[in-house]
């Protein structure tokens, strides 16, 4: 049967993007999300502003989402994932699993009554995070004291709408569709890989997410260890991008490393930044002016170091080739931060050969035509965001809109095709 | 007879301890105009709105408080339940008793709870109904532009039906591609006779805007086409005029990309050289070649990939030695770290250098020294041809049509996005869009990105031919508009215009259809002529009233 629904898997920020803009044009949209909640990536990035806005996009992501969320042609489908895609253009069949949150998502009014009598610790019911949409609460069965096999129904007992149940099993269900957009998004590059940066073994070397996370949560720069202000600080360009494993440059590194170097230089005026770097990305509209005034704050270094060591102090010894100097240096500092890039999802194997999609070298998906479009090798299935390759966050959302237009465009296409098909019968 | 006021209490399952509910309700009670007060446990449930529906029917509740949680919860799901109720969704106005009240303070908070109760309901009694409209629009589209991405923006407007005038300054179509003929893939020639065989584009070509008005749905534009001036209808407008370069050498004039190569001919643009690799009998092969880029601006995305395409072209023809010289290869577009390994692999050599390299041309040769930072030295470099840096630039057009169509530029002269986060391809006024090069940042991708964007954008706004707006959310009163063009001046979706009311008389009139409702106009109305419904100053102001403010 010919379908206009369509079906966007992964609600990071192009995900949402695609399906508010099908479902503006009158679609309707399935929005999956393996996660409990929506959003992604970009729902973790921290505001950059400083005494201005450094048009970092954080901001914009959450009322997306909650546009998506609430808008009456999206139905979202969280804990869910693909088993299987069948059919074609038009008329595609997706099985789907859908995980139990154990509270019911209609049900929760997030009173939070649930978590205040967990025994467990730590609690085992509680908001996936703190501006998580849907807002619905999720039970954890590794945490919970039930799942252990102890008597516990507290949070049961104390539910004043009745939203818990821990009898519920994971669902398959079946949806027809017309297209699909994958929309899955990337995983942050493990620094883990690059052992002589010294990531997960020093506390003081942190990556540019977990930098995000911190400031996310305090709001200031809050070191890892000992609590001191660090007054010296580094970041490293390019930790799994332009590499051996990583023929591409992430696109976002540079703009966020700057923006987070200018967010520190601004809370904390006498600290000393550093950025080592191999080219620097300033492109992109407005960028520029930025960049003049960081010049002018934070020292740029040509050229990034392989090796960190950890003196018996706990400060962080950077080797380095110093190019304009023409000698290896080192310089001590108290915080380094890894300018982690974007790598292909680790399920991206799993779900091209579910899809029937082809990757590229790099392991992103590959697009059939020009670099940088929506089309696959499967007739009705797109790409949006930075499952592609890597985009920042306007760019995921241009892109996401556009792989709606495909859509809108190869089903009007199809309709046409199919009342042309019923005149000549 | 005084407006009957519903107030709706939620403890959100109990969940909200530290306010005293009865109180709470028994003072709510005595607030004129209050004809019941609820108390629920779960208002946003099935349950609970049920209750709510039948209670503003039995009640003839005409407006309607929820104290409850943040409205970025569930504002939309009781504006919907007073919808039902057959009540408009505007006449309701919610008090924050949770995030920021019971879960913002330590301790009893009813206090706080019943002023932030009397503020909704002081608002809500002066709330007026919104009412949507729904008005016809034009569903045929102009395409400014005759370059790639108007004629691929064209053929994919006509692709969701779509009908589509392509205005071209130039006598034919395709006419300012040619440097990029061999980077966009797909042949510009097959795109010009599909637009040719194509009943729903029109193209008019040696034509120009001479003049626009109206608005979004409905814009009225003048066209010059061989010496006449004709006049159509569009419901939408797409900005596809591109951009032009200029060589960035220290010269007076500034030569112009199209200028003849310079100095005995080696000193090129990137589209001469582009020329000179597509003629089978070139004279003399150069032997070695420079390239530079990234020096005078760093939005340099579309020099790299020009300078990466070509310096491969040139190596694979001709064999040339090639030597570029750069302050930072912007790689961060997609496909350009594959290009620029490519090109190291079979030899182009690039050389990084902060300063700008010094030129010096004679006797058919041209000299490059820079001080290159990988060796720390200066460097000299002969070669048989320069290919010099290029600036992007806005097109003459440019300037002309922002004034036309009265919308912003950039600092650099091309178009200015409304929201650089979310649609980079949108101007502030509905309704005219802008793509590709025309906007400042190129590259393939981004262009591809930007042309399907707006075509969604576009069919969205006009494909079912009507659009459903609110009714005079934002109004000028005739009565009291003084036509001083503040409002006008500073609106800047282009919204408001004057009308004449009888012979001597002129007064602001705000479009519905083009209005964003952004509030500025109201905010700086003069004469306080503009209500924006919903935040009037008295609305506004009987909210302060209610907890005694002076």
């Amino acid at each position: 049967m010919e379908s206009k629904n369509v079906l966007v898997v992964g609600s990071g920020i192009s995900g949402v993007a695609s399906a508010l803009e099908l479902a503006n044009a009158g679609i309707s949209v399935y929005l999956i999300e393996k996660e409990a909640a929506v959003g992604g990536h970009a729902a973790s990035f921290c505001c950059k502003a400083t005494d201005i806005c450094s048009k970092c996009s954080a901001c914009v992501v959450f009322d997306k989402i909650k546009e998506a969320v609430i808008h009456p042609q999206i139905k979202l489908l969280t804990n869910s994932t693909i088993k299987k895609l069948s059919g074609e253009l038009g008329d595609f069949r997706v099985e789907l699993t859908q995980q139990p949150r154990y509270v019911d998502e209609e049900r929760c009014i997030a009173c939070g009554l649930c978590t205040e009598v967990c025994p467990a610790d730590p609690k085992a019911i509680y908001p996936p995070f703190a501006e998580a949409t849907p807002f619905s609460y999720i039970l954890d069965e590794g945490r919970c004291l039930r799942f252990k096999g102890e008597k516990c129904d507290l949070c049961r007992g104390s539910c004043p709408t009745k939203a818990i149940g821990f009898e519920l099993k994971p669902r398959e269900q079946e949806l027809n569709v017309g297209a699909v957009i994958v929309a899955t998004g990337f995983d942050v590059f493990d620094a883990r890989e690059k052992g002589s940066l010294g990531y997960g073994r020093y506390p003081n070397v942190l990556t540019g997410i977990d930098l995000e996370q911190i400031f996310t949560r305090e709001g200031y720069l809050r070191p890892p260890t000992n609590g001191k202000e660090p007054q010296n600080i580094a970041f490293i360009q390019c930790v799994g991008s332009r590499d051996e494993g990583h023929g591409y440059c992430s696109q976002v590194c540079c703009k966020y490393a700057m923006k987070l170097a200018g967010l520190i230089k601004y809370q904390s005026p006498g600290a000393q930044v550093t950025i080592f770097y191999i080219d620097l990305q300033t492109a992109g509209k407005g960028f520029a002016q930025f960049y003049e005034k960081y010049k002018e704050s934070i020292r740029f270094v040509r050229g990034v170091p392989v090796e960190i060591l950890q003196t018996s102090s706990g400060e962080l010894e950077v080797r380095f080739e110093d190019i304009a100097q023409g000698k290896v240096c080192r310089d001590i500092f108290d915080l380094v931060v890894l300018s982690v890039g974007i790598s292909p999802g680790k399920n991206s194997w799993g779900l091209a050969k579910i899809l029937g999609i082809n990757l590229a070298d790099g392991g992103f998906f590959d697009v059939k035509d020009s670099p940088g479009s929506n089309e696959t090798n499967v007739d009705g299935v797109f790409l949006a965001g930075a499952c592609q390759g890597p985009k920042d966050i306007p760019d995921s959302i241009a892109h996401g809109i556009a792989a709606a237009s495909k859509v809108i465009q190869v089903l009007s296409e199809f309709a046409s095709r199919g009342q042309g098909n019923q005149r000549v019968h | 007879m005084e407006t009957k006021i519903g107030v709706f209490l939620c403890n959100c399952g109990g969940g909200i301890k530290n306010i005293d509910f009865d109180a709470a309700r028994e003072k709510v009670a005595k607030i004129p105009g209050v004809t019941c007060v609820n108390l629920s446990s779960n208002l946003c449930l099935e349950e609970g709105k049920e209750k709510m529906l039948s209670c503003i029917k039995d009640e003839n509740i005409e407006r309607v408080v929820v104290a409850a949680c943040s409205p970025e919860f569930q504002e939309h799901i009781f504006r919907q339940v007073l919808e039902n109720a057959g009540l408009n969704g505007h006449l309701f106005s919610m008090a924050n008793i949770r995030e920021q009240c019971s879960w913002a303070h330590e301790g009893d908070v009813t206090v706080k709870a019943v002023e932030l109760i009397k503020m909704a309901v002081n608002r809500a009694r002066l709330l007026q109904p919104v009412e949507k409209k729904e008005l016809s629009v034009n569903r045929e589209v102009l395409v400014v532009g005759g370059g790639f991405s108007a004629i691929n923006a064209a053929l994919q407007l006509s692709q969701v039906g779509l009908r589509t005038t392509l205005l071209e300054k130039e006598a034919v179509l395709g006419a300012g591609t040619g440097e990029l003929g061999n980077l966009y893939g797909s042949d510009t020639s097959s795109m010009i006779s599909a637009v040719e065989g194509d009943e729903n584009i029109e193209v008019l070509t040696s034509a120009r805007m001479t003049a626009t008005e109206g608005k979004i749905g409905d814009f009225t534009v003048r066209i010059r086409k061989d010496g006449e001036e004709i006049s159509h209808k569009y419901g939408a407008i797409v900005l596809a005029t591109g951009y032009q370069t200029e060589l960035a050498l220290d010269s007076e004039p500034k030569l112009r990309a199209e200028d003849e190569a310079i100095s005995g001919g080696n000193i090129v643009s990137q589209e001469k050289l582009c020329r000179m690799l597509e003629n089978p009998s070139l004279e003399r092969e150069p032997k070695t070649i420079g390239f530079m880029f990234d020096f005078s601006d760093e939005n340099s995305r579309f020099p790299t990939l020009a300078t990466l395409n070509n310096a491969l072209a040139a190596k694979q023809k001709w064999g040339s030695e090639i030597y570029v010289f750069c302050k930072n290869v912007k790689v961060d577009g997609e496909g350009v770290e594959g290009l620029y390994r490519e090109a190291r692999d079979c030899g182009v050599v690039f050389l990084k250098s902060e300063a700008p390299p010094r030129i010096t041309a004679e006797d058919g040769r041209v000299e490059i020294e820079a001080k290159d930072v990988l060796l720390g030295e200066d460097m000299i470099l002969a070669c048989d041809l320069l290919v010099a840096e290029e600036l992007l630039l806005p097109t003459e057009g440019t300037e002309v049509l922002s004034s036309l169509l009265n919308i912003r530029r950039d600092s650099k002269g091309f178009y200015q996005d409304e929201n650089v986060h979310l649609y980079p391809i949108a101007s502030e006024r509905k309704g005219i869009f802008f793509i590709g090069g025309c906007r400042g940042d190129l590259d393939l991708g981004r262009v591809l990105t930007d042309i399907s964007s707006v075509v969604i954008r576009v069919h969205g706004l006009l494909s079912s031919g009507k659009i459903v707006v609110d009714s005079e959310r934002v109004k000028a009163n005739p009565q009291k508009c003084v036509a001083c063009l503040t409002c006008i001046r500073v609106c800047p979706h282009g919204a408001i215009q004057l009308v004449r009311v009888d012979s001597d008389k002129e007064v602001a009139e705000i479009s519905d259809l083009a209005c964003d409702a952004c509030g500025i106009c109201a905010a700086i109305c003069p004469a306080k002529a503009i209500n924006f419904e919903g935040y009037t100053d008295e609305q506004i102001v009987a909210q302060i009233e209610a907890i005694g403010a002076p």
